[in-house]
């Protein structure tokens, strides 16, 4: 449902890892563009600005300290190393396909201990975009296509998409993909379609993992498409099963819509 | 109805900017900055001076708001439209945006009645230099800058469109 919403709606997902029930609150999420003065000061009615290059981070995630085997302390021990990011914020209730997503690879340049209340805290402090992980587009904000969902073999999307923008575009995006679990061998895709309906949707040229033994490969990361590469109106998520017979993901895509993004 | 004179209260405030696609929208809000033309001033006080003096240098007229996280759909101005629905595809765009305060008189805003801002052109107007979601607040911040070249903003009583 659309509107207005509370923090307690919202998942966060880094790397293969759901650390959603591990931290009491992340940000503020920023997306900023620093200010050149380019005023003619004889000339211009008014002080005027272009956009510098942007900064993008998700600034901090304020994590609770826990030594279980899938919490973020144990998973994500470490500072000096980047991670996938993807924050989904539902709107009144869990997050699902079409909600907001904030997204990117951002460097961890900090982990901090402390307290709050009594209770003790392990907080992951981020910068900027990782330089390893630069891709052509400093958007963040894009759509959930697969919230944290166990998906099973052969199970086929059939179902209609997401309509983003109420357009198509020809500015391309990127896709940003958290695999949660899974046994095997699969192919998760974007596809779009001009028409909202099962029978219009095909693959997204590039968006797309090919077939992946995920048993061995990096389960998270980004897919960035051409700058150039149409989008149509409607996107939605696809698995074409490999070996794998179960598979869990968080699945979003990233329109990008200005030449500036 | 009429326009009012008179005194007012914030809740007949209503921001206006335009979406991606060039339409505008009413965002909802619960802080506005300063509103208007900043001067910056050079001291020009010398020691002999009797008293401290100075000269206006430059005009500015950067917005900042805030208000809730919103995914309403877009809706024609004057009814509220989703917050991170029209801001997320503008921060760094320089299309420039209109952008309008419309101040309503003890009502909801009428022609007659104070509104800042102007009306883009292809050369004219906003662009929007940060967008910032408090996940925790549920809440967004957003700053808008003239872009270079562009026209003064400006207090008028007709609608920006």
């Amino acid at each position: 449902m659309a509107g207005r919403t509370q923090f307690k709606y919202s998942r966060l997902y880094l790397n293969n890892i759901n650390v959603s029930c591990y931290a009491q609150s992340f940000g503020p999420l920023v997306w900023e563009f620093g200010e050149i003065d380019a005023t003619a000061p004889m000339c211009d009615e008014a002080k005027g600005y272009f956009p510098d290059i942007a900064s993008v981070t998700p600034t901090v995630v304020n994590g609770i300290m826990d030594n279980s085997a899938a919490s973020l302390f144990t998973a994500l021990p470490d500072a000096g190393v980047s991670h996938t990011f993807t924050a989904a914020i539902g709107s009144r209730a869990a997050p699902v396909q079409g909600d907001p997503v904030f997204c990117g690879r951002f460097q961890r340049s900090s982990s901090s201990h402390g307290d709050s209340g009594g209770l003790t805290l392990f907080n992951i402090n981020f910068d900027q975009w990782d330089s390893d992980y630069i891709i052509k587009y400093n958007k963040p904000w894009g759509v959930l296509l697969s919230p944290n969902t166990f998906y099973t073999s052969p199970n086929v999307n059939t179902s209609t998409g997401v309509d983003d923008y109420g357009a198509a575009t020809a500015l391309g995006g990127y896709m940003i993909y958290h695999v949660l679990t899974v046994d095997g061998t699969a192919t998760l895709k974007v596809q779009d379609a001009a028409t909202n309906v099962d029978g219009s949707f095909a693959d997204l040229s590039g968006a797309t993992t090919g077939l992946t033994d995920w048993l061995t490969a990096t389960n998270y990361g980004i897919v960035a498409l051409g700058q150039t590469a149409t989008v149509r109106r409607y996107l939605r998520y696809q698995i074409v099963w490999g070996t794998a017979t179960y598979f869990r993901v968080v699945l979003s895509f990233v329109r990008r819509t200005s030449l500036q993004h | 109805m009429t326009a009012n004179t008179g005194r007012t209260i914030y809740k007949y405030t209503d921001f206006r900017v335009d979406d991606s696609s060039g339409t505008l929208r009413s965002i909802p809000i619960n802080s506005l900055s300063v509103v208007g033309i900043t001067w910056d001033e050079q001291d020009m006080t010398q020691w002999q001076d009797a008293v401290k003096n100075a000269l206006p240098t430059f005009p500015d007229a950067p917005i900042e708001i805030s208000g809730a996280f919103d995914t309403s759909a877009a809706a024609t101005a004057g009814t509220i439209s989703g917050s991170h629905t029209v801001l997320y595809n503008l921060a760094g765009a320089t299309t420039p945006l209109s952008l309008g305060v419309f101040i309503g008189i003890r009502h909801t805003w009428e022609s007659g009645e104070p509104v800042f801002g102007i009306t883009s052109t292809a050369a004219n107007g906003y662009w929007c230099s940060r967008y910032t979601v408090d996940v925790a607040n549920a809440t967004y911040s957003a700053r808008f800058v003239l872009y270079p070249g562009s026209a003064s903003p400006a207090w008028g009583t007709t609608a920006i469109t």
